[in-house]
């Protein structure tokens, strides 16, 4: 049987009979996706290393990605639309939702069809089997742990007697506190039912697609084929476009100042990755085009690399702007370090280096764009609209307002979503084809082209008394920031405020360089160069603990900034300090895991265990700078309320609590809320997704929203301050009603009786909140934030010291988060934050033409994480709605510090280099047996 | 993708027609290396022959004194082979930490050992068991040890026109230990992997394998250091001495999971690691 393209398969597709014709080689999630209109199957590798494709084929977990269609014959297969029948959610899907397992979503259809494979087998497993059918998937979000509880939890049969009580939240309704409780998550259903759209799962149906062509070379200069010449050889190929197309400003970033990083490059290239040229046509010929075909011709210059290579003066700088590549410096200055350490007791010091880390969010850059009119709507995942839109109106030369960002669901975004990616790109095309254009990166682009984790090579030293009552701390750190500025002067001027850790420390000096090199941009990643500069403070606070023969948690707790306490720009703690109560929270399981790891290696010659901790502080909001949120709530004529979200939810849950604090404020049940999610046509700006910032700052603008809406209300109703609300929403025809009580007795606002405004809402409210700061001097004296979260985490790992392998045990996390506004959710952000956490600590290490794709950046699996004991301490902050501020990033930071110290504690040996991975570990072990 | 023909034959016969007509054909089994590959662009035929429904490819079975491993088998189904898992239960533990279950119920133990990956998981076990591949071809068929099976990463001894049919293993005599050192738990390669059976006789090493993966340009055996072994009762020294050999023998490269230098190191102690837990 010979078959020249296609064949004809059939098989048995969630129950129903599909016979199509198709490449026989065709990759099935292809089929899913675009030929049957399936888009719950996410793709995140399109290589069979991340696992989102997973589907169940005649029973078994496969990956769609890695499954040809011929092979399908006469198979059954499931997918998870497949899942919940007649809109009823299967056991599985209830208790994911009921765990809060899915955050942004991406990993969840294919953790389902993973565990639902399991459950078809298995219908009671145990934890290990259950790591084992997961071990195909990854998730960046959730570090696995509820996931792995969900589907334990589906297993079990008493948890069918509670599902009546999940599917049907009326129970809720009647609950008018909705702050504090585990309320289930607003967007959850879509999660896990596959209904939920990402970048990649929508477009208008005649787009063009469009693919960027990216440079193989750090360094080159390049001529290409007129691009005329190219469109005749390919007449699937619409147009090609070049530097010269861009319409307004060929460079963005993110500073107002600083727009230095081109759309498409022109004539020279700074990274291996960077975007020389656009591909816009159909997508088998966008596809297939190649360099030969496009005339490229590079001439390949020797790069600038490392922070070595940046500062020697011996080619010609990155950007002909800047001579010495120093983009940017940061500077701190308490009292007088030097005198302080020739005071102190006991001095120790260090150098430290890490390397450059990858988001790994499982989404790649993905979405469209189209003109309306003489407007351009751009639909993609960000996690910054407002500023999107801005950046996307310079390059095009358009107004603001004439740039609309409508987000999709984000699938993971931890600071990489915060660049521009495919938007300009998608924006120039679509304007000038007058036609829409899609675009979705692929795993190995999204990797080459993307912003990473600051790579940093610092030293630090740090002075105590006899006592034990830190004197002195002093830090300088070099950060490769790559070819660009993206995040680099954030990174520059956040690290000198928190390197010296939450600690009262007399005495600070931080002086901090971003370098640009050759390599890809570092930008914005969970923690703007702290989680690298805590490396070092950490460090130090152990080596101090040691020479003092003080308890390294003790030693923690004395040194603790307290309420009243000065940091070290020298700003006055007011509030919300809950360092003390964190670190003490820890104390009897440090006690106890020190206690057994000792009693394990008596007995143990070659594996040794060992616990270590970390502290966080980091402040809720940008450095110094206003960043102000705006929210806005609105009740239609039905009844219908509305919650007009502005900031993004990236999968930690912003359109959950924003609703929840919102509720409160106003008086009404959260479950009566709907929500519209950052579009800039509908919703106002609320900033960023970054700097730990929406809960405190977004979630105050919410409360304040809630409370005018409120007001309004009560003065309309003549009622008294106090008075309960209760909204009747019903279908259009009889128009709802807001029944408003108090002692007096009760007044009904019939909805339909107000005049609408256009958009249909007839009573409104609006909230602003922007955090108090004051600049910092030329010192770096100031009150760069409003409000600090504070943290601690310990870890226990076991050390094969023969083969240099490390396993984190277990991990326990305090946070002060002022006000859990939903548990569910900061547990989640947390033991997320710990997954990432371990893997800057342990693995995670990206390379430039080595570790571009998700097989050789290796990112911890379900197998790798420790059992997560997550304890929330709640001190309020007076400032945050109801009392919360953030959590984002204080849930990473502590993590790979507490993992070093506890190596440390099991083999006596400090490792100095990011990642440890097996052979650095390895190395170092040796080294200190021939010492 | 560029156009490509597609047959999928339900017979052996069939397929070594086919090769013969179109040498050049690629055979896919599970198809998770040559998806992969045809994406990257490093594999493009023009003609691809599917395995799928040849059934003569799998199944695993006893005959006489020895066990017939066809080589169409999916990993998973190893794993879930109750006498697999009685006679060689360290082959059915490296099927085990391949991948996932995912790729794991796709790819076969053929294509697992004709993509010639020197860290594939499964060849050291086999060469440990002394299997030997089962060859056939339009002119004939030949039984060649899997020793002497691989010539370099991705290139083996098969010829044009002949395909892998199936393994045959003898009566397993001894036990087989089987280690993946790997960083990560799930989804990684193999840094290094090291199979060593032995058979002993009141304490003697009657007959010793030590196979080793990723160690070398093709997946190896560590003949001196089986040599080493045989006919010596296991004390710690040998057993270090046999690490330090099998570390000498093989010659790993530097590479993103480990420089060569770890890699010798690492031989040396999972090598005398499997050794302990065979004593």
């Amino acid at each position: 049987m010979s078959i020249t393209e296609k064949t004809s398969v059939s098989f048995t597709l969630n129950g129903t009979h599909h016979t199509i014709t198709v490449n026989p080689l065709r990759r099935f999630s292809d089929i899913l996706r675009e030929d049957l209109g399936l888009t719950g199957t996410k793709v995140g590798c399109d290589a069979g290393d991340c696992g989102a494709c997973t589907i169940q084929v005649d029973g078994k977990q496969r990956y769609a990605c890695l499954t040809a269609a011929a092979q399908l014959k006469g198979c059954n297969v499931r997918t998870v639309e497949g899942l919940s029948s007649n809109g009823n959610l299967s056991t599985l899907q209830l208790a994911f939702l009921d765990e809060g397992a899915a955050q942004c979503g991406i990993c969840t259809p294919g953790m389902l069809m993973a565990a639902q494979s399991l459950l078809d087998q298995t219908p009671n497993p145990s934890e290990p089997q259950v790591l084992d059918a997961l071990g195909g998937v990854l998730c960046r979000c959730t570090g696995y742990t509820k996931i792995v509880q969900a589907v334990l939890k589906a297993g079990q049969s008493s948890f069918s007697q509670t599902i009546t009580e999940i599917e049907n939240p009326s129970s809720e309704i009647n609950r008018q506190k909705s702050v504090g409780t585990r309320m289930l998550k607003v967007d959850g259903y879509k999660k896990i039912t596959g209904e939920e759209i990402f970048g990649a799962d929508n477009a208008p149906e005649n787009s063009l697609w469009l693919r960027a062509v990216r440079s193989p070379h750090a360094r080159a200069t390049f001529t290409h084929a007129d691009p005329e010449t190219v469109l005749k050889k390919f007449p699937g190929l619409v147009r090609v476009l070049t530097a010269d197309d861009v319409p307004g400003n060929n460079g963005f970033g993110i500073y107002p100042h600083i727009k230095d990083q081109p759309v498409l490059a022109k004539n020279h290239v700074r990274f291996r990755g960077e975007a020389v040229l656009a591909l816009v046509g159909d997508r088998e010929s966008v596809e297939s085009v190649t360099e030969d075909d496009l005339g490229l011709k590079w001439e390949v210059l020797e790069a600038v690399r490392g922070w070595k290579g940046a500062l020697s003066g011996k080619l010609e700088p990155v950007q002909s702007e800047v001579p010495d590549n120093v983009l940017a410096r940061g500077f701190l200055k308490k009292n007088d370090v030097e005198m302080a350490f020739s005071e102190s007791d006991i001095v120790v010091e260090g150098k430290w280096t890490t390397s450059a880390v990858e988001h790994g969010y499982i989404e790649p850059e993905a979405g469209y764009a189209r003109k309306v009119g003489q407007r351009l709507e751009i639909f993609v995942c960000t996690q910054t609209p407002y500023m999107d839109r801005d950046e996307v109106a310079q390059v095009m030369g358009l107004e603001p307002k004439q740039i609309r960002i409508i987000p999709s669901a984000v699938g993971g975004g931890f600071g990489g979503k915060l660049d521009l990616s495919l938007q300009p790109l998608v924006a120039i095309a679509a304007w000038i084809l007058e036609r829409p254009v899609r675009c979705i990166y692929t795993r190995p682009e999204s990797l080459a082209s993307t912003t990473k984790r600051h790579p940093v090579s610092m030293s630090a030293k740090a002075g105590c008394n006899r006592d034990g009552k830190l004197t002195a701390f002093e830090y300088h750190g070099d950060f490769n920031t790559g070819a660009y500025a993206s995040w680099g002067p954030t990174v520059a001027d956040r690290v000198p405020i928190h390197c010296s850790g939450p600690y009262l420390v007399p005495s600070v000096l931080a002086k901090t360089r971003a370098l640009l090199t050759n390599e890809s941009p570092s930008g914005a990643f969970r923690g703007f160069g702290v989680p690298q500069g805590s490396i070092a403070s950490e460090a130090l606070m152990d080596d101090l603990a040691e020479k003092t023969e003080i308890d390294p948690l003790e030693f923690r707790i004395r040194n603790a900034l307290r309420k009243g306490d000065r940091t070290a720009t020298s700003q006055l703690l007011e509030n919300s300090v809950g360092q003390v109560e964190c670190l003490e929270a820890l104390q009897s399981h440090w006690q106890i895991w020190r206690k057994e790891a000792g009693v394990f290696n008596q007995n143990s010659t070659h594996k040794k265990r060992g616990v270590g901790c970390g502290s966080v502080w980091y402040g809720c909001g940008n450095t110094s700078l206003s960043n102000p949120s705006t929210m806005q709530v609105g009740i239609n004529a039905d009844g219908k309320i509305t919650l007009y979200n502005g900031a993004m939810d990236i999968g930690q849950g912003a359109n959950t609590i924003m609703i929840q604090i919102c509720a409160d404020a106003l008086g009404l049940p959260a479950t009566q809320f709907e929500y519209v999610m950052g579009d800039t046509d509908l919703t106002a700006d609320a900033g960023k997704t970054s700097a730990s910032r929406q809960a405190f700052v977004s979630g105050k603008a919410a409360q304040l929203a809630g409370e005018n809406l409120r007001a309004k209300i009560i003065l309309l109703a003549e009622a008294a301050e106090n008075a309960t609300l209760c909204l009747e929403q019903t279908d259009s025809s009889s128009g709802g009603k807001l029944i408003v009580a108090d002692k007096t007795g009760s007044q009904e606002i019939i909805l339909a009786d107000i005049l609408p405004l256009a958009n249909g809402d007839v009573l409104t409210g609006e909230g602003t909140f922007d955090p108090p700061t004051t600049p910092l001097d030329e010192n770096g004296q100031g009150s760069p934030y409003a409000t600090y979260g504070f943290g601690a985490h310990i870890a226990e790992v076991e050390v094969d010291t023969l083969l240099g392998t490390t396993k984190v045990l277990r991990l326990a996390a305090a946070h002060d988060v002022g006000k859990a506004i939903n548990p569910t959710q900061l547990e989640g952000q947390i033991q997320g934050g710990i997954a990432q956490g371990l893997g800057m600590a342990l693995m995670e290490e990206y390379i430039q033409g080595v570790s571009e794709n998700l097989h050789d950046y290796l990112m911890p699996t379900v197998g790798d994480m420790p059992e997560i004991k997550v304890i929330l301490i709640e001190d309020q902050e007076p400032l945050g709605p109801f009392g919360a501020k953030g959590i984002g990033e204080h849930a990473l930071i502590p993590t790979a510090p507490a993992i070093l110290g506890a190596i440390k504690q099991a083999t006596g040996v400090s490792i100095n280099h990011l990642p440890v991975t097996p052979d650095r570990l390895y190395t170092a072990l040796r080294e200190a047996e021939n010492k | 993708m560029k156009p490509f023909e597609h047959f999928a034959p339900d017979s052996v016969g069939e397929v070594l027609d086919l090769l013969q007509s179109i040498p050049k054909a690629k055979l896919i089994a599970g198809g998770t290396d040559l998806l992969l590959q045809m994406k990257q662009g490093s594999a493009q035929p023009d003609t691809v022959i599917s395995l799928k429904n040849v059934e003569e490819l799998r199944g695993f079975a006893t005959r006489k004194a020895r066990f017939r491993l066809g080589a169409g088998m999916t990993l998973r189904g190893i794993t879930r082979s109750p006498e697999l898992k009685k006679h060689f239960p360290g082959l059915v533990y490296a099927a085990s930490v391949v991948a996932s279950e995912q790729i794991r119920s796709l790819a076969t133990v053929g294509g697992n050992i004709c993509n010639a990956s020197p860290s594939a998981d499964l060849i050291p076990p086999l060469l440990a068991l002394d299997a030997v591949a089962h060859i056939v071809s339009r002119d004939g068929q030949r039984d060649i040890p899997l020793a002497d099976f691989f010539k370099g990463p991705g290139k083996t001894i098969l010829k044009s026109g002949e395909i892998l049919l199936s393994l045959f293993l003898p009566q397993p005599s001894g036990n087989m230990f089987y280690s993946k050192h790997a960083p990560r738990q799930f989804m990684d390669l193999a840094v290094v992997g090291v199979a060593v059976r032995l058979q002993k006789n009141q304490g003697m090493v009657r007959e010793a394998r030590v196979a080793l993966g990723a160690v070398g340009p093709t997946p190896l055996r560590a003949k001196k250091t089986e040599a080493l072994l045989t006919g010596k009762t296991l004390t710690p020294k040998l057993m270090l001495e046999a690490g330090e050999m099998a570390a000498d023998e093989c010659s790993p490269i530097d590479d993103i999971r480990g420089s060569a230098w770890y890699r010798k190191r690492m031989i040396k102690i999972h090598v005398r690691r499997n050794l302990e837990a065979l004593l």
